[in-house]
């Protein structure tokens, strides 16, 4: 059962593959510490680089895979030193890093966060090497109506769980899904929203529209914070970068609660990093805040996030892998570049690519463990990186962004596409959307309406097929449950939580 | 009263719904086998479109801060130094047209004029350096410099 995971290694420890995912984890620490570049932009930047280049795919998907996990380690450092997150994942690692930070304990704070954030991939790469085969089994048995309620599942959970704001949340979600009917329809080839302009007859591509709506919405929000704040706070000194192990010991409760918790939210399709941490870090609060010292520099409250992101980052790859649904929205830009290699991901994948799901899986242990070899000596010369000025990191991300699309397609008209998507990006997070759902659905959309329309020419355009099998009456349950558990929550919580509060 | 953002929004959102569904209804749809036929899904994505777009309008969030006077224009200058770089990229060639956009935004970013230059024009030649020789990747070297080397 466990063939893929050896054949993986064989893969993942060639030469060329181990220096990516060495790459991949340098890079992706820098990214994830760069604040305004975390992991989406990272991997959209780097992922039309990769392709040109004639990377095959299993080298392709453990360079940005290494981005990915590397940046759930980069993205704590501006929290703790700056109190300004490297990245959405980092933003709840603020909250008891800086204070830490601002006591002179940086160094300490950099130490346990690492080392926690090892123990939460590790707990979550062992949960995707177990997990990933058997859910690959069922997941053979899905048809075209399964996947379409799984897809449903997919948007209701992460419109649940989003946190501030499920309507923009499920807004997002239908402009990408809207996005993604653009070009020719591959049932009946009719041209649907191209306006007859023959560079839309593909529909929008993919890479044009993820360094559009990160990069170069980016750089206008990167402008506006500069205008706005003349300069980002004091970066405390950080002094040795050391973990004692009583601090760890102290946390360890802390961190496997929060790995599990990281684990299991990360495999939830649709929801990633900042939902975990900050589920996490809520958990911790209620459990083990006995003295109301969370939010003042509390080695927990640190430790429980960190855990808790990077092991999303390893859960999601579950349904990536073995669905061919992304766990979060960074997946969704991995599972597109897979597509990039006319992979089609799907319960298929992991007995058609046994390479490329093996070598990304064995990846990400050595990854693992180089990204808490360079992060605990390393500390202090990442943080160094905070300090490159915004003007010459600006021009730097619009470079990448135009060459990354003009390699792809040395096009003009790519270029400006990617520039007016940048605008619409930039509006859109100004209106308060997060960008992830919309991704999500740009990305599902094109699998979600073939799902829809092959069930239902398989049952001569009967709807009731969406409801006939066991397993899609579950998930459609599943669905509904997702949304409106956290409502009726909410309120028994209000109730009852005065009276009964956990110690 | 102020419209809030979220009005504003909504109403564009309803526009949109309205376009798709006209533009979907619109689709020629030749014989197919196809029950569903390419209209009903965009027809589906609009009408829940729509719904959402009239929940915002009833129940609109806190309008958040909209860049305005010299900010906005930084921003139109911005996307308009991005538009034009798209528009030379090709005949002026990365490394002239990177270097000028390189050292306008540094300077909008605050840089002294000196700190710009030298900055802008490292990235420029740094930049092409790295992907012409470290990636193998072809960047267009601009029309006008061909015939200076005499092209053969």
């Amino acid at each position: 059962m466990f063939d893929f995971l050896i054949q993986g290694f064989g893969v993942a420890l060639t030469p060329l593959n181990l220096g990516l995912a060495f790459l991949g984890a340098l890079l992706g620490t820098l990214f994830g510490a760069l604040p305004g570049i975390g992991p989406i932009n990272g991997i959209a930047i780097l992922m039309p680089l990769a392709y040109t280049l004639g990377l095959p795919a299993e080298s392709a998907l453990i360079l940005l895979a290494g981005i990915y996990t590397g940046s759930e380690y980069g993205g704590r450092m501006s929290s703790i030193l700056l109190n300004v997150p490297g990245d959405a994942g980092a933003v709840m690692t603020t909250l008891d890093g800086h204070p830490l930070a601002k006591k002179g304990l940086a160094g300490p704070a950099l130490g346990l966060s690492a080392v926690s954030s090892f123990i939460g991939a590790s707990v979550a790469i062992l949960g995707l090497t177990l997990f990933a085969p058997l859910l690959a089994i069922v997941a053979v048995k899905f048809g075209p109506a399964e996947f379409f309620a799984l897809m449903i599942f997919a948007f209701a959970s992460m419109s649940a769980m989003m946190g501030k704001d499920p309507l923009k949340t499920l807004i997002g979600a239908v402009l990408g899904v809207l996005i993604s009917t653009v070009g020719v329809d591959s049932g009946t080839g009719v041209l649907r929203f191209t306006f007859d302009m023959p560079e839309l007859y593909d529909g929008i591509d993919f890479v044009v529209m993820i360094i559009g709506l990160f990069a170069v919405s980016e750089i206008l929000l990167m402008l506006e914070h500069a205008f706005r704040h003349d300069q980002d706070g004091e970066m405390a000194p950080i002094g040795r970068v050391m973990v004692k192990m009583s601090e760890v010991l102290y946390c360890k409760w802390a961190i496997l609660r929060s790995s599990v918790i990281g684990f299991v939210i990360g495999v939830l399709p649709g929801t990633g990093a900042s939902v975990a941490s900050a589920v996490a870090y809520t958990t911790e609060k209620r459990i083990s805040d006995h003295d109301n010292s969370f939010g003042t520099g509390n080695m927990r409250g640190l430790a429980a996030p960190e855990a808790a992101n990077n092991a999303s980052a390893a859960g999601s790859f579950v349904p990536m892998l073995t669905l061919g649904i992304p766990g979060s929205g960074t997946t969704a830009i991995l599972l597109g570049a897979l597509m990039l290699y006319n992979i089609n991901p799907g319960p298929m994948m992991f007995r058609e690519q046994p390479m490329v799901v093996g070598g990304l899986i064995a990846s990400l242990y050595i990854g693992n463990v180089m990204l808490l070899l360079l992060n605990l000596p390393l500390a202090g010369v990442f943080a160094r990186v905070l300090q490159v000025p915004r003007w010459l990191l600006v021009p730097s991300v619009a470079i990448l962004a135009f060459v990354g699309v003009y390699q792809l397609h040395s096009d003009l008209m790519a270029i400006y596409l990617m520039l007016a998507i940048g605008v619409f990006g930039y509006l859109l997070r100004k209106f308060g959307f997060s960008l992830a759902p919309v991704v999500l659905g740009f990305v599902l959309g094109g699998l979600m309406e073939e799902n829809l329309r092959r069930a239902l020419s398989i049952s001569g355009g009967d709807v009731g097929i969406l409801f006939q099998s066991n397993l899609s009456i579950g998930l459609w349950i599943a669905a509904a449950l997702v949304v409106l558990v956290p409502m009726f929550a909410g309120k028994l919580k209000a109730k009852f939580l005065p009276a009964a509060k956990p110690s | 009263m102020k419209l809030a953002a979220d009005r504003i929004l909504s109403l564009l959102l309803l526009g949109l719904a309205a376009f798709v569904a006209v533009q979907a209804w619109q689709l020629e749809v030749p014989f197919s086998y196809d029950p569903v036929g390419p209209k009903a899904f965009p027809l589906i994505l609009s009408g829940l479109l729509a719904i959402l777009a009239i929940v915002l309008f009833v129940r609109p969030g806190a309008s958040g801060e909209w860049p305005t006077g010299a900010l906005l224009l930084r921003l139109l200058f911005t996307m308009a130094v991005l538009g034009v770089y798209a528009a030379l990229f090709i005949n002026l060639g990365f490394l002239v047209t990177t270097a000028l956009v390189s050292i306008i935004i540094a300077w909008l970013f605050g840089a002294a004029p000196v700190k710009a230059v030298v900055g802008g024009l490292l990235l420029a030649v740094g930049s092409y350096l790295l992907f012409t020789y470290g990636l193998g990747i072809s960047l267009p070297t601009g029309s006008w410099i061909e015939p200076l080397l005499g092209s053969n």
